[in-house]
């Protein structure tokens, strides 16, 4: 559980690291749109950790990071392919932002610190923390600019999520700063 | 040593992906495909009337003096486009839908229905090309003349 919720939390992708914010600004904009995103940067991180952390005896040092995003892309492109067959009104909407969830570097980065170096459960287990943390990062900016967009539609818009996001930031900041 | 191992680790890998990637495309590519009609022909009975066999007939899908819709190609920025356009006998649009296009994310979006640009060429005879978006727009008007002059030839 201490794995789970120090990714989650601790280590938490979008408020900790700062990694993976382009998807996480571009696609808060309604809470649907978020939800789609998360659970396809779901299904990639933790498919791409179990498949690496399974077969890291197998790949040498020098050619790891083409390895990663070769598994990386595969997922990425099954489940963008999935999502067009079985969820095409989501898909015709977030489309393009689930094709880059290959450049996310929340992903590579995770892959490369904990999943080629820990054994699959352990790494799973990492992953599904890191993804939930995603999710909630995304659900909540999402359910906020929906939610603040009814009285002050700004905050739809891209200069709305800079400026809920950067608050959001400050709120978790100021409460690790104490 | 490491060197040809990591070549066969890259061939073994990328072996693997490709066949899971095509075993899973040729699953789901007749779903899609049937989703992105749907799509289409949801667009065409919006502009023709659900009475219409949007599959069934050719480019030109309704010809009568108060409405004519037809289908038509265009180039854009990213490659071809194409689009349908509902208009009467004298040549006034009452609306355009592009059914596909591949122009660069963001700039696609003066495209989408409810965009206030491709709404404007049901409102107004004048519409101008947009700044940001040359390409992009001038190709949508190209096509909409050609589509309503070719589509106004259908009456006798």
């Amino acid at each position: 559980m201490s794995v789970f919720a120090a990714a989650a939390i601790r280590r938490n992708p979008a408020w900790a690291q700062l990694l993976g914010l382009c998807p996480l600004l571009a696609v808060s904009n309604t809470v649907a749109n978020a939800a789609g995103l998360a659970a396809a940067s779901a299904v990639v991180l933790v498919g791409a950790a179990g498949l690496v952390a399974a077969i890291r005896g197998f790949i040498p040092k020098d050619v790891r990071l083409p390895c990663f995003m070769l598994v990386i892309a595969t997922f990425t492109t099954l489940v963008n392919l999935a999502m067009e067959a079985y969820a095409f009104a989501l898909h015709q909407r977030i489309a393009l932002f689930v094709q880059i969830i290959v450049t996310n570097c929340m992903i590579l980065g995770h892959v490369e610190r904990v999943a080629s170096k820990e054994r699959v459960g352990r790494a799973l287990l990492d992953a599904v923390g890191t993804a939930a943390g995603f999710a909630a990062a995304i659900l909540a900016l999402g359910a906020i600019r929906q939610f603040v967009a009814l009285g002050f539609p700004l905050a739809a818009m891209p200069a709305g999520a800079f400026v809920i996001a950067g608050l959001l930031l400050a709120l978790t900041r100021l409460r690790t700063a104490r | 040593m490491t060197g040809l191992r990591g070549i066969a680790v890259l061939i073994a890998l990328a072996a693997g992906s490709g066949c899971a990637l095509a075993w899973f495309a040729a699953r789901t590519e007749k779903i899609a495909r049937a989703n992105r009609q749907a799509a289409e022909t949801r667009i065409l009975r919006e502009l023709a009337g659900a009475e219409v066999d949007v599959r069934a007939t050719g480019d030109i899908l309704v010809c009568e003096p108060d409405l004519i819709v037809a289908q038509g190609r265009g180039r854009g920025y990213g490659g071809e486009l194409r689009l349908a356009v509902a208009f009467d006998h004298e040549g006034a649009v009452r609306a355009v839908r592009v059914i596909e296009h591949r122009e660069t994310p963001g700039f696609g979006d003066i495209l989408k229905p409810g965009a206030p640009w491709i709404e404007s060429f049901g409102r107004r005879r004048d519409v101008h090309a947009v700044t940001g978006a040359t390409v992009t727009s001038t190709a949508v008007m190209a096509a909409v003349a050609r589509v309503a002059q070719r589509g106004g030839e259908c009456l006798p």
